[in-house]
């Protein structure tokens, strides 16, 4: 079907009054979450998984595809008005963003943020619109040993590429991985690792998981090292309409753009390191270097569309392979599978409908938060000041109610308790939590092809890699190993420099 | 810094312990076809990883590699670990969820927020109403709207509260 009549059609459903009203409570949860420090997207969708199985599937993916962008947004308001670090893809802007609202010019950074997330998000997802029906194409000849070799790739990238140490992301996808294992195998029907508790004959639900790595596992963090007395908020000050601002920045987001969409969908470490190369890039080209690290505009405007347009990278191969790259993305997989529907190249035939209708919905959220985040960002300003005991309280409280919710379980809260404990450990001791997600979510996948591409092969391991689409995803893996090994010698050279 | 240093390899050590119990327990799943891909193929792999990831993270922390704390906006990085108030906050949640089917979910969740709020250091007083007033918001929600029903504990039969 031609994609630009789907589209129309998917605009004709996303426009109808009902779904416009879930894009706006998607788009404001995801600001809302996105501003407030200890929850982030994808905590936030988890946590919606069981309130919305009533749904019907658009609807909820409309719902959490806002949460998704307005999460990007919500996030830059915080770093650039918070006088504390934040979100590790948003630092770069709390450099520039920060030192600007110091200087008066809080209302100059704030629109940049915005308007430059607004381009880049539109820019991107126009992209998608164009590259995601030719990828499913292609992508329906791809065999099993093809997917191995994809989420090998995903696997790799998720743990190893992303965060500080390696080591410790490949144990946290480990981690992942193992709690995947537990419960009954589908091929078999063992059970597997339950330790013949029934609770976890059925597994362990993604929803508890995600919500104890990320909810409670933060929440105990936080408040083992809370940061005690006033909360800093920087007024907003300054005039941002004027030539200047509009000179100076529109360069840096369509770089931005440029930079961050193809970084989001190739797996390559994500928005981190497309904000990072945004800004090294834009410092190269200032003509006026020495501003950079004392609030220079494009500082600003640079990373955070290239933040924005790697999120709508992500979107490539989570809806076209059903391969999630980020903890959020992950999440949303689940969503999918909890409506019987798995993202992937048949996705755009068999869904059609729905997927059209949810990506016209991204273009319809950009505007609303476009909206949200620029003239009334004073309400931001607001819930950014909820006194913290409150706010992790809350989260807590939710955290336990949307877990209680999945089956009306006690066991599951326990369940919910001991992986918080372990999220805990894992931010004490520099294990990135988000590959434990990915492993969760993938792992059921890739064992599946894994046992499909070895039955075909009658246990013949090199059926794994002689498939030309598989060499070429290892070889890449390869590539992007080394190229990510120098990425990271100069971001240390950079991190000491500034 | 030495207890730290000692977390670290606790945390390490527990990675290749899962690591070890994977390796160990897959050996008992039944596998009838040999020739086939069973059930244990994959269990060995994450345990080998697990392991290995493991056994890795203690060498790096052994050369003075230390895991770097996650750094978030109300995390302040120069104060010591809080352990009294982590500890509060676990107490807190295990006592609601013993307390759901034992009282309620309006009076275990108003125990949880009230708790957790208090131990990060909010006012009682404030906390208290913020506390029942969110409880019953959520309890009447479930109850009417979404058609979940929580369990009522005390409040059965009560209108709006039991759905």
């Amino acid at each position: 079907m031609d994609s630009i009549t789907a589209l129309l059609e998917g605009f004709a459903t996303a426009a109808q009054p009902e779904y416009l009203l879930y894009a706006l409570l998607g788009v404001t949860l995801g600001t809302a979450v996105g501003v407030l420090p200890g929850i982030g997207p994808a905590m936030t969708v988890a946590l919606l998984l069981p309130l919305t199985y009533s749904l019907d599937p658009t609807a909820a993916l409309i719902i959490f595809a806002g949460i998704y962008y307005g999460g990007m947004y919500g996030g830059s308001t915080t770093s650039i008005l918070l006088n504390t670090p934040g979100e590790s893809s948003s630092i770069v802007t709390a450099l520039e963003g920060n030192k600007m609202a110091k200087a008066g010019r809080g209302a100059a950074a704030l629109a940049t943020a915005a308007i430059g997330s607004f381009v880049a998000g539109t820019i991107a997802t126009v992209l998608l619109t164009l590259l995601a029906p030719t990828i499913a194409d292609l992508a329906v000849q791809l065999g099993p040993a093809d997917y191995v070799a994809l989420m090998v790739v995903a696997f790799t990238t998720v743990a190893a590429l992303l965060g500080s140490s390696p080591v410790r992301g490949l144990a946290s996808l480990g981690l992942g991985l193992f709690i995947g294992l537990v419960g009954t195998d589908t091929l078999t029907g063992q059970q597997r690792f339950t330790l013949g508790v029934p609770t976890l004959a059925d597994g362990v639900d993604v929803v508890v998981v995600a919500v104890g790595v990320f909810a409670v596992g933060e929440a105990l963090y936080v408040a083992s090292r809370l940061r005690h007395g006033p909360i800093e908020v920087i007024p907003v000050g300054g005039r941002w309409m004027t030539g200047e601002f509009w000179k100076r920045s529109w360069k840096p987001w369509l770089r931005g753009t440029l930079i961050g969409f193809p970084i989001g969908t190739v797996p390559a470490g994500g928005a981190d390191v497309s904000t990072f190369l945004s800004y090294a890039a834009e410092k190269k080209l200032s003509k006026r270097p020495e501003e950079f690290g004392k609030g220079a505009i494009e500082g600003v405007a640079g990373p955070e569309a290239a933040n924005n347009a790697a999120a709508a990278g992500v979107l490539v191969p989570l809806l076209t392979l059903g391969l999630p790259t980020t903890a959020t993305a992950a999440v949303i997989v689940a969503a999918f599978q909890s409506y019987g529907i798995q993202p992937g190249p048949l996705l755009f035939t068999n869904n059609s409908a729905m997927v059209w209708a949810l990506i016209a919905s991204l273009y319809i959220g950009n505007v609303m938060l476009l909206v949200l985040n620029l003239p009334l960002v004073k309400i931001w300003v607001k819930v950014l000041r909820i006194p913290r005991p409150y706010l992790y309280a809350g989260i807590l409280l939710f955290a336990a109610l949307g877990t209680y919710a999945v089956n009306f379980v006690v066991d599951d809260l326990i369940v919910l308790l001991v992986i918080g404990v372990i999220g805990f450990f894992m931010r004490r001791h520099g294990y990135p939590v988000a590959p434990l997600v990915v492993g969760l979510i993938l792992g059921p996948m890739a064992e599946e092809q894994l046992r499909r591409t070895l039955q075909i092969s009658e246990g013949s391991l090199s059926a794994l890699v002689t498939s030309p689409f598989a060499a070429v995803a290892y070889s890449v893996l390869v590539v992007l190993l080394a190229v990510a090994f120098v990425l990271r010698l100069r971001r240390k050279k950079e991190e000491s420099l500034v | 810094m030495i207890a730290e240093k000692v977390e670290e390899y606790a945390f390490g050590g527990l990675v290749a312990a899962v690591g070890v119990f994977t390796l160990a327990d897959a050996t008992t799943i039944a596998a009838r076809d040999e020739n086939a891909v069973g059930p244990r193929a994959f269990p060995y792999v994450v345990g080998a990883l697990l392991v290995l990831a493991g056994l890795a993270a203690i060498i790096a922390t052994a050369r003075g590699k230390l895991g770097q704390a996650e750094e978030a906006e109300d995390v302040d990085a120069g104060v010591r670990t809080d352990w009294v108030t982590v500890g509060k906050l676990v107490a807190v949640l295990v006592a609601h969820l013993v307390l759901i089917d034992v009282v309620g979910w309006p009076v275990a969740a108003t125990l949880l927020f009230f708790g957790a709020a208090w131990s990060l250091g909010a006012v009682w007083w404030r906390a208290l109403p913020i506390a029942v007033v969110l409880a019953l918001v959520v309890q009447v929600v479930f109850a009417t709207g979404l058609g979940l029903s929580l369990p009522a504990g005390i409040f059965e039969g009560v209108p709006f509260l039991d759905g």
